[in-house]
């Protein structure tokens, strides 16, 4: 009997074991065939498509013009070559391509009232001839130069170039190697470039400029409308700034030094940081400011009185911060291992 | 100055932008002329700015993209390692699932069968005293470990089971004793995170909620990954030795600004040096990471 009894016991522990487990497979082999699989597709892959540069024939030049709105949005790429884009009072673009690529318009949107165009795109080759072939949009060749209406905004992305730019609306650029400069910009500027200087010159608007491992100089600009901001950055370039009258500043740099030479006015938000840089502000004896300085191991020293001073200082950090004037603006100063100096500029 | 300077109510509608297109300009014009709104505009603008820097960390977690790679990936890792995928793989054949149905239909039967020559006889009667003799220590033990020594569980324990002659049986009686204490205490246990502050001020914890230091390391970490995988392709040798150089400042700099925050939390200088520090690093592996996609969109 207990040889039979032992017998039903596994009987009833496979059933067991049988009724737990039948119902789970049932619903896994049922889910199992519809449920959608995860397929990663690489991001560079979209990248990875091959252009054909189409070239200017025999002749040495190409050259096309086109009219369009005071106010066009203008968009184009330059693989290389050195690029020039000035402002003319004509509403119409002209472009040269000397020693390069063909030139050609796609024009992406027109006024519905003057039927001008609003947004076109300048390319590196004709859209009415190469048709069908897969061409590259970028612009290449020794010289592009593009003379563009002063209203116009221009967004240009390249790879290698000198890029100058002078007196159009506004300004949009990004480029992998190669010195930048604006001069004229009205309503505003967005430069960034990897490996390169940035010089901006008499321009108005809010300002970002960036430069991974190039110096930025900004000088005599100015604020286009209340809340525009200046803002430059850089990895391990200097920043030099001369009458920069923004009322609000954020000049950052990983291991660059920064100059500052100009006015802190009423009201304004200044910020300088910087890791391994110094910071020198030469400002007039009559200004005023709050002074709220973090200097790590390095020094502060200023030729303008201050009042109010509050020191804090531990072994690895020290901080201050004082009045010059009645203390209209907010200054921000930070840097971890370089001084900072304020100078009295001689005006 | 000859218009009226404009309410503060007027120059917070005219930072988020509320205001009409005329009235845009005319509050424009003004402010630029007169320093006493530029002031009031200065100040709801620093206003503004607390608010954000008090969101701050809210607004730098990881963008939806990396969110929801993170979520995929751990979701992955969880499907492999599913204790019940190979068993459901092997049922999931519909062959073998039939075949279990039926061996279930029959199995039911021949249990039902079972039970009903089973029920009267009497040496089943005489093996479930003793099973229960053995049992029935081990679940008072049990339930006492929450509440009491364990030493005073196993006395209990050994006392009761003196009086089994089995020798195999005690052993095996000891052992799942053990197991159900060891899991019973691990559940006692408190879950302390790793990095959960040790002193007791909390100050620290208070710290890295300030800082967000978390954010920014776990944002670093996937910019890092990303631009380990592609800049020996994209920075020329002057630009990789410029961002390695930089890379070190900031690394150090962290380094050394950590170890004063953590020693003196209120240092707000280290603080600031430390956040810029994070900012910096980001912005430096975001460079590469953004000359990358220039590059690529490029070709």
């Amino acid at each position: 009997m207990i040889f039979i009894n032992t017998i039903t016991q596994k009987i009833s522990l496979t059933i067991f074991a049988l009724l737990v487990f039948s119902p789970f497979s049932f619903a896994y082999a049922q889910t199992a065939e519809v449920k959608p699989k995860i397929v990663v597709v690489p991001v560079k892959q979209k990248f990875k498509r091959k252009y054909k540069k189409v070239m200017s024939g025999s002749e040495t030049f190409a050259e096309k013009s086109i009219a369009v709105d005071a106010t066009v949005n203008i968009t184009l790429c330059v693989s290389e070559g050195n690029l020039k884009i000035n402002g003319w009072e004509r509403n119409e673009i002209r472009a040269f391509v000397n020693n390069g690529s063909e030139v050609g318009f796609n024009v992406r949107e027109k006024n519905k009232q003057s039927n001008k165009a609003v947004w076109v795109k300048v390319l590196g080759f004709d859209p009415t001839k190469n048709i069908g072939t897969n061409p590259n949009e970028c612009l290449s060749g020794e010289e592009i130069e593009l003379d563009v209406p002063r209203g116009a905004t221009v967004i240009i992305k390249g790879q290698t170039s000198e890029t100058i730019i002078e007196s159009v609306g506004k300004v949009s650029v990004e480029i992998d190697g190669g010195d930048i400069f604006l001069n004229g910009i009205e309503r505003g500027i967005d430069a960034k470039v990897y490996e390169g200087d940035i010089t901006v010159g008499k321009s108005g608007g809010a300002m970002t400029l960036t430069s991974t491992t190039g110096n930025i100089v900004a000088f005599d600009v100015a604020p286009s409308g209340i809340g525009d901001i200046f803002k430059a950055k850089t990895s391990s370039g200097a920043i030099t700034l001369q009458s920069v009258e923004h009322r609000q500043m954020e000049i950052n740099s990983n291991s660059g030094s920064m100059k500052f030479i100009g006015e802190f006015l009423s009201g304004g938000q200044y910020t300088f940081g910087t890791l391994n840089g110094s910071i020198l502000l030469a400002i007039p004896q009559n200004s005023s400011c709050k002074i709220n300085a973090s200097f790590g191991r390095g020094a502060f020293n200023s030729e303008l009185p201050l009042l109010n001073v509050v020191k804090n200082t531990t072994s690895n950090t020290q901080g201050l911060s004082a009045l010059v004037g009645s203390g209209d603006a907010a200054l921000n100063l930070r840097t971890y291992s370089g001084a900072i100096r304020i100078k009295k500029s001689e005006k | 100055m000859t218009e009226k300077c404009f309410d503060i109510g007027t120059i917070q509608a005219f930072l988020d932008g509320e205001l009409s297109s005329d009235k845009m300009e005319s509050v424009s014009r003004h402010i630029a002329l007169c320093d006493d709104c530029a002031i009031s505009m200065a100040e709801a603008e620093e206003e503004s700015a607390f608010a954000f820097s008090a969101l701050e960390q809210e607004f730098n977690t990881l963008v939806p993209t990396q969110r929801l790679w993170t979520k995929i990936n751990n979701s992955i890792e969880k499907e492999k390692k599913s204790f019940w995928k190979p068993i459901f793989g092997f049922f999931s054949n519909p062959s073998v699932a039939a075949f279990a149905s039926l061996l279930i239909v029959i199995g039911f039967f021949a249990a039902m069968l079972s039970l009903k020559t089973d029920a009267p006889t009497d040496s089943a009667m005489e093996i479930v005293p003793s099973q229960e003799s053995v049992v029935s220590p081990i679940s008072k033990p049990s339930i006492a470990i929450v509440g009491t020594p364990v030493e005073n569980s196993k006395s209990k324990f050994l006392l009761a089971t003196n009086s089994v002659s089995d020798k195999s049986e005690n052993r095996a009686v000891k052992a799942d004793f053990v197991k159900r204490e060891g899991k019973a205490v691990r559940k006692v246990k408190p879950n302390i995170p790793r990095e959960m502050p040790i002193d007791d001020s909390g100050q620290r914890a208070a710290n890295e909620n300030v800082l967000g230091e978390d954010s920014y390391v776990k944002t670093i970490a996937t910019l890092t990954e990303t631009v380990n995988s592609g800049k020996d392709e994209v920075l020329k040798s002057s630009a990789r030795f410029a961002f390695e150089r930089d890379l070190a400042v900031t690394d150090d700099a962290i380094v050394k600004m950590s170890a004063e925050v953590k020693r003196n939390p209120k240092n707000e200088a280290a603080k600031q040096i430390l956040r810029a520090s994070y900012q910096n690093k980001i912005d430096l592996l975001n460079s590469v990471a953004e000359k990358t996609e220039l590059m690529a969109s490029l070709k």
